[in-house]
């Protein structure tokens, strides 16, 4: 054993170093692929990154497509909205579309006026609002005044809640189109007040 | 040769990117969600925060560790496609005709007893094409039809919800007790598939009395027995047989337990929104007695009328 601090150590092998090899090709063009397939996943499965799009839709689009766009169902359902939310006349004509009797609220269910097969009529009283004795289904009524919604509601809108209350409820009147509010809006335009009922009948339903 | 910033570099891009695609988008996908009206359908915001009874019930059915057996995650994997007759028009005889065309297999009998009482289905489980097919040779008969959307898929055929979970519906919901395994069924749609307080109040009790084979523990210290002081309590359990105190005595809910059934029939994925097209049925809005309740009668029709 050679324990002389004094004697240099024997000479040593020199410490290992890492070499390097270059990677084989087929692991890039691998690689490249996988992510070229990873990339086509998400774009026909990612749903466009559409926090709208759950499977099983792939794009907003198709989404969108399920939902009824124009037509009598879309009008329905905004009207809804305008029934209950916008204009809020569910507060008088209740969700049942029966009106307040007590209070003199006409019901909107099977009434006459709003089931008339051309709504001339009924777009004047939302355009302008009503007062006075009305008779509805038969029933006598004192309108204490249903507020004018000339300034608050657009054509659009007095079209949508007017296809809404005439195919709700069991009612069953052909829908109302926007041009049909437009025309008895610009023909009323000068027009001050709530109508009277006497008023209305005077005129044509298809006026 | 030194490899540290090397390592460096490919550890902090290999954990920003998961960060990036796990935590950042999904922050920029759904952070901003707000309680939506649907596009088609928007009489009601959507989803309405809990009653307080049911925000507290969430920490309850979170300390109770109910997540662990059951998820709230309605799964769908397609939808098929209904036409339903809503109206039948005045031209009877167009709309029979129409009808046998579209359903050859029917008699002219069959189709006469479909006008009768709409809203009637008429093709069941048909491709989109077909349904707006069908729907486009009614329309110059005057009917009113209508393509029905149904969601499908296995816990949908469970019925354990109408439609799938979305992001929406946990919006209140700190945290959202999504839960993965699935020991009991999934309660996202417990409220309206189960609407009766009473028997979750039991269930809770002992779940045997209601499903006799159940697995899941009984949750008897959210009772409590008492003595039945002058009168019995109206909030009392109806015990039977083996599951009965003794005479005397009655068991009645502790606060916990009324805010875990008040959250239990707070778990509904009944509404259907933009991103969960469906039809609902609605309820019949008697036109001649008001409404038994005052929830919001029927919010959703969401058919695609033509």
């Amino acid at each position: 054993m050679n324990l002389d601090p004094n004697k240099s150590p024997a000479p040593q092998e020199p410490e290992p170093t890492t070499g390097s090899a270059p990677a084989p090709v087929w692991l890039f063009v691998l690689v490249a692929l996988l992510a070229f397939w990873g990339m086509g996943f998400l774009d026909s499965h990612g749903g466009g990154f559409d926090a709208r799009v759950y499977a099983p839709y792939n794009s907003a689009k198709e989404v969108e497509d399920e939902w009824p766009k124009s037509g009598a169902g879309a009008a329905f359902a905004r009207g809804e909205l305008v029934y209950r939310e916008v204009a809020r006349c569910i507060l008088c004509h209740q969700p049942t579309g029966l009106g307040s009797p007590g209070q003199q609220y006409p019901p909107l269910a099977k009434s006459e006026w709003v089931l008339a097969q051309e709504p001339g009529r009924v777009i004047r009283i939302v355009l302008n609002g009503l007062q006075g004795p009305i008779t509805v289904t038969g029933q006598q009524f004192n309108s204490n005044g249903m507020v004018p919604w000339r300034d608050t509601l657009t054509d659009q809108q007095i079209a949508d809640v007017l296809t809404y209350i005439r195919s709700e409820w069991g009612n069953n009147a052909p829908e109302v189109k926007p041009e049909q509010v437009k025309a008895i809006r610009d023909k009323t335009a000068g027009r001050p007040g709530q109508w009277l009922a006497d008023e209305l009948l005077k005129v044509l339903e298809t006026e | 040769m030194n490899h540290g910033p090397l390592i460096f570099l490919g550890v902090f891009f290999a954990l920003a990117l998961s960060w990036f695609g796990l935590v950042f988008e999904s922050q920029l996908q759904l952070g901003n969600a707000q309680p939506t009206t649907n596009l088609v359908n928007a009489a009601q915001l959507y989803p309405q925060m809990r009653p307080g009874q049911a925000r507290q019930g969430l920490d309850v059915y979170r300390s109770l560790g109910c997540a662990a057996c059951h998820s709230q995650q309605i799964g769908q994997t397609g939808r098929t496609y209904d036409v339903a007759l809503t109206d039948a028009g005045t031209n009877r005889s167009a709309v029979v005709d129409t009808l046998l065309k579209v359903k050859p297999d029917a008699t002219a009998i069959e189709a006469q007893r479909l006008l009768e009482k709409p809203p009637a289905t008429i093709l069941k489980d048909v491709t989109r094409a077909a349904a707006d097919a069908a729907v486009a040779k009614f329309e110059p008969t005057g009917a009113k039809v209508e393509v029905r959307v149904i969601p499908t898929g296995p816990d949908i055929a469970r019925g354990w919800g109408k439609r799938r979970s979305v992001a929406e519906d946990f919006l209140f919901d700190q945290p959202a007790m999504l839960g993965s395994q699935r020991v009991g069924p999934d309660l996202a749609d417990v409220g309206s598939r189960l609407p009766d307080a009473n028997l979750h109040s039991l269930h809770l009790y002992d779940p045997q009395i209601v499903v006799s084979k159940s697995v899941m523990p009984p949750y008897r210290f959210l009772f409590e027995k008492r003595k039945i002081g002058r009168e019995p309590s109206p909030d009392a359990l109806k015990l039977a047989g083996k599951f009965a105190p003794e005479q005397g005595c009655e068991i009645v809910p502790t606060d916990e337990a009324r805010q875990l059934v008040a959250y239990l029939l707070s778990l509904r994925a009944d509404t259907a929104i933009f991103e969960t097209p469906m039809t609902v049925a609605r309820a019949n809005v008697s036109t001649n007695a008001p409404a038994a309740t005052n929830a919001p009668a029927a919010q959703t029709t969401n058919s695609v009328a033509k």
